[in-house]
């Protein structure tokens, strides 16, 4: 105890006010993070899960089936969304729709009874109120839900963010912005002014967001919260390495917002999603074209362009060009099912990246492509042979261009030529381990003087002044999203909305892994960047895009803005009326 | 829509390789976070080639080293400075330390909880088991030969002594590329711990602990050595002709023929076993040092070989610090404290470090180390002179190492002091230095009384 109280004193008289205020800091920090994180992983990940009911299907005996999903298969099989047990059926016999406007189809999936509507054979029809529907001979009535019912059904489902309220999440991010400031402006010296009005416009801007949102009927912005808890790390990296960039950054940030509204817009009505597919796709294509024209090489990849001076990784954007390509709707999958023009696009994105010596976007679109390819086909054997075929294919690129090998020569044993090839990786290593699990404090690591430490290293940059748990906690929110996808795909509304938010759940997560595992020597140093944290503005607006696709995935009552609502007008006769 | 969720699996997959990828870093991280922060080279930590790891004293608590600054300070006496080079290492990195690095995350403040947080505020000081004194005393006693001395605690197991000669003063660093006179041969090397040695006559003891333990009459027995002893056609010549003698006059008297023909009763089995039951052809491994491990290879010898192996010669090899500890087992009835360098790291209020005491294993039974000591005993007595060690009780045996053909031999002297309040046992090596107990039973001296003293002052 003595030595205790000696130490104490000691350090009283010696210790610079910054020196105090980080040593309680870096304490309160983890803790404050873990307040955060666990209140919107609660949110996101425990909720209880409310279908939504869109129709029902009154069955010959008078039972009247829910249809819980804007796209749902009729069939015998027990993963049929409706299970018709009849024996004339097909285990997938039909796909039911609606379309944005309320309106239905019915589409045949291969059965063997066939369809008839009315009493016409068809293979695709409009079907409304009354329409007499035969599957297999089987009758059936389609009773779509009324107006007054769905705002019926929008008021009795549980409202998101009621249990965990995202105003209180938000303040406690505001104290942990507020306290990350602090903190660095402290260490920084001259460039504290800028570093705490940076902190102050992305306050302004997440306040600006949720206020929006509000306006909306949008309660739902645990999702936003995570991505601006890692945007607020990845501005304290730059606040401690580049406090120039700082400006750049929080433009980016809200570049990133523009695209993520426009996203969420696009994404709202599927029909106008639909359209936005073609779009894409010569748009990704485009983007990259111009990228081998005229790119510029820098770290050993050729995937940067510049515009006035601005530099540019059209790679990022075409993340979310691809998302729109590989989505697809439950009709289109169970009757076209051969991907053939999906594996060609993927193949010649791949091949351009690979062109522009950029392995680690490729893997991701890589392994984007396996995800949309399972979601579409259930067939892991396909995916097997699709790896298997690029494997072989990789191992013959080797044979022929050995000098790629190089790149990852190093892998697995840095330490044996940790002044040469082993460099980056062994002092991420060296400055993860001398953080401890609480940092050294924001803005006091050695890092910052290692090439790419802020964004291929970004991990050990957080691990070195934040510590390992927040480096953790880092992770665990990427992979917090991307649970969130998880848990509601099963009441997600249209199979787009739900293959596109896996795809963009996976990115972030390969992404994440490529980045986290590069560092710390599990896998080669591909130089990927870490979602929403890493210095980069492309990167940056890309992830926000991605946060849009996982938006739209989220059924939960008013909870997301790429969701319709019911209009004011039809709430509000309906509170004339009752 | 529930196909398309069920396949939702595969991000699961992903999320698992994640997190299980970030377990297995986080398991790696606790497991070599140390290392990984005083790696040549750390950034907050190096300064050079060198490590800032804090300060280093001996056990009186003589200022040895200080690396906190820029620079490397060894201690303030030019004598100190040459006799504990080995141990802290020099400025260039030939000599390296391997103590200071074991315990590098200790010393320069570190935990896996709070990094190097605080760390620069904070200078941890290493506390050795050796004294500067006696480091000292012994490097002069060798007086300029090539050799080694080692003094340890057998009841506790510290090492009051471990000088390495040739040495030099890290603040006056010699030509010693240039130097043609071979006064700096292997110098970089310490060797207390890194070298083996042929151990001559000392290596009887082994012998007589075999043949203690397996030949029942063996202390009734009475031998005759004419001086020399035919072998299947080889002649073993002994250092003298000594008639009738008992087991005890012939360790004594260093008896070839008898010692020779015991080998050879015993048989290459018993004598393989026992170099491995006594740690002759182990290393030893503490505070980041792994001893060089000796040899004892009967593999295909002949008779006269065998004969010869059983008196330290033919192809044994021992290794200092080792044969130091099994002075100590032998000391301490079969059983003694492991040898130790690294007393305690101080400073920090959660880094510190503190050694906790290793013993060997029981190697051989009390009756047989009993009587082992009481012919070493009767060594000191009756052959070297109870006189080079005045009013201490040293039991010890000595030995004259034949080293290649014509050069002088190595004088080897093994032992320890039967005194429960001064438990020491000792090695001296002399390269080249004649006969063991002329040589180096002197030097033995010089140091334990050196020793003796610092332990009475400690106790005072």
């Amino acid at each position: 105890m003595k030595e205790i109280l000696d130490s104490l004193s000691q350090l009283a008289g010696t210790v610079s006010a910054g020196e105090l205020v980080n040593g309680v800091l870096r304490y309160l920090f983890p803790v404050l993070t873990l307040v955060i994180l666990g209140r919107c992983a609660r949110s996101l990940l425990l909720y209880h899960k409310e279908p939504e009911v869109w129709a029902w299907l009154v069955a010959p005996n008078g039972d009247r089936l829910p249809v819980t999903h804007w796209e749902t298969l009729l069939g015998r099989a027990k993963t049929c969304d409706v299970v018709l047990d009849y024996p004339t059926i097909s285990r997938s016999h039909a796909v039911l729709t609606r379309y944005d406007d309320g309106s239905w189809t019915i589409s045949d999936v291969g059965s063997k009874g066939g369809i008839t509507v009315n009493g016409a054979a068809t293979s695709m029809e409009v079907v409304s109120q009354g329409d007499k529907i035969a599957l297999g001979g089987v009758e059936f009535t389609l009773v779509p839900i009324t107006k007054k019912q769905e705002v019926i059904q929008t008021e009795v489902r549980t409202r998101a963010g009621g249990l965990i309220h995202p105003f209180f999440t938000l303040f406690f991010l505001t104290l942990f912005q507020i306290c990350a400031a602090v903190n660095l402006a402290l260490e920084s010296g001259e460039d504290d002014q800028a570093i705490l009005v940076a902190f102050g416009v992305l306050m302004l801007m997440q306040w600006g967001l949720f206020i929006f949102m509000r306006i909306l009927r949008r309660t739902g912005f645990e999702v936003e919260t995570i991505a601006f808890f890692l945007c607020t790390l990845g501005l304290s990296v730059i606040a401690s390495d580049a406090p120039g960039e700082l400006t750049k950054q929080l433009f980016c940030i809200g570049a990133g917002l523009v695209v993520f509204l426009f996203l969420c817009w696009s994404l709202r009505g599927l029909e106008r999603a639909k359209k936005f597919r073609y779009l894409a796709a010569v748009g990704g294509i485009g983007l990259l074209l111009i990228n081998l024209v005229f790119g510029v090489e820098q770290y050993g990849a050729k995937n940067w362009i510049y515009i006035a001076g601005m530099s540019f990784q059209p790679s990022e954007l075409v993340k979310l060009c691809f998302i729109f390509v590989g989505a697809s709707t439950l009709q289109r999958i169970m009757t076209k099912r051969n991907m053939f023009l999906f594996i060609a696009y993927s193949a010649m994105i791949c091949g351009c990246l690979v062109l522009l010596s950029d392995f680690g976007t490729a893997l991701i679109f890589f392994v984007a492509f396996l995800v949309i390819a399972y979601m579409r086909s259930g067939s892991f054997a396909t995916i097997a042979l699709i790896v298997a075929a690029t494997g072989f294919g990789g191992v013959l690129a080797l044979r022929f261009k050995p000098y790629i090998l190089n790149r990852f020569s190093a892998w697995g044993h840095v330490w044996e030529d940790a002044a040469n090839t082993g460099y980056q990786q062994t002092r991420s290593m060296m400055c993860l381990a001398s953080g401890g699990l609480f940092g050294l404090g924001a803005g006091r690591g050695w890092l910052q003087y290692v090439g790419a430490s802020d964004t291929d290293l970004v991990f050990a940059f957080i691990g070195e002044e934040w510590g390992l748990l927040m480096a953790i906690f880092m992770v665990l929110a990427v992979v917090c999203l991307a649970a969130f996808v998880v848990k509601s795909a099963s009441v997600g509304r249209s199979s787009f909305y739900t293959i596109g938010a896996c795809a963009a759940g996976a990115i972030l997560l390969v992404q994440t892994m490529l980045n986290v595992f590069g560092t710390v020597d599990l896998l080669p140093l591909t130089g990927v960047t870490f979602p929403f944290v890493s210095n980069g503005g492309s990167s940056m607006i890309a992830c926000w895009g991605l946060l849009a696709f996982i938006k739209a995935a989220d059924t939960r009552q008013n909870a997301s803005v790429a969701v319709k609502l019911p209009s004011k007008r039809d709430l509000e006769t309906d509170k004339e009326t009752t | 829509m529930r196909r398309i969720s069920n396949r939702t699996i595969f991000l699961l997959i992903l999320m698992g390789v994640l997190v299980l990828g970030v377990v297995f870093f986080t398991v790696r991280f606790f497991l070599h976070a140390g290392e990984w922060v005083t790696f040549p080279g750390s950034p907050h930590v190096y300064s050079g080639s060198n490590l800032s790891s804090g300060k280093v004293t001996d056990r009186s608590g003589v200022l040895l080293l200080d690396s906190t600054g820029d620079s490397r300070v060894y201690a303030e006496d030019e004598a100190v400075r040459r006799a504990t080079l080995h141990l802290l290492g020099d400025r260039y990195g030939y000599i390296s330390a391997p103590i200071l690095e074991e315990y590098a995350d200790a010393l320069v403040g570190y935990s896996v909880v709070n990094g190097l947080y605080g760390a620069d505020r904070t200078a941890n000081t290493a506390v050795l088991s050796i004294s500067a004194q006696v480091q000292k005393t012994a490097l002069e006693a060798l007086s300029g030969y090539h050799g080694t001395v080692g003094v340890y605690n057998y009841k506790t197991g510290e090492i009051l002594c471990a000088v390495t000669s040739p040495s030099y003063d890290p603040d006056n660093m010699p030509d010693i590329e240039g130097d043609q006179t071979g006064a700096y041969d292997g110098v970089y090397l310490n060797r207390f711990f890194q070298t083996t040695t042929v151990p001559g006559s000392i290596f009887k003891l082994v012998t007589a602990a075999a043949a203690l333990e397996t030949l029942p009459d063996i202390t009734s027995r009475t031998f005759t050595c004419n001086g020399t002893l035919d072998v299947e056609g080889d002649t073993l010549v002994c250092n003298g002709t000594h008639g009738a003698i008992n087991l005890t006059q012939a360790l004594a008297n260093s008896c070839n023929v008898v010692f020779g023909q015991l080998a050879m009763e015993l048989g290459p089995e018993v004598l393989e076993e026992y170099a491995q039951k006594l740690g002759i052809t182990q290393s030893l491994s503490f505070d980041g040092l792994t001893t060089a491990a000796g040899s004892f290879d009967l593999t295909d010898a002949e008779n006269f070989e065998i004969a010869w192996a059983g008196c330290g010669q033919y192809n044994d090899l021992i290794n200092p610090c080792q044969y130091m500890t099994l002075m100590g087992v032998i000391a301490n009835g079969g059983q003694a404290a492991l040898p130790y360098l690294m007393d305690r790291v101080e400073g920090g209020l959660l880094t510190s470090y503190e050694h906790g005491k290793t013993t060997t294993k029981r190697v051989l039974e009390r009756s047989t180390t009993d009587t082992i000591a009481q012919m070493m005993r009767n060594n000191v007595v009756n052959v070297y002179g109870a006189w080079q060690f005045p009013d201490l009780e040293v039991c010890a045996k000595s030995g004259t190492a034949e080293v290649g053909e014509g050069g002088t031999s190595n004088a080897t002297f093994a032992g320890f002091i039967r005194d429960e309040a001064y438990p020491l046992a000792f090695i001296v090596i002399v390269e080249h230095g004649g006969a063991g107990s002329s040589a180096a039973a002197p030097i033995a001296g010089k140091v334990l009384n050196a020793c003796v003293e610092v332990l009475s002052q400690e106790k005072n």
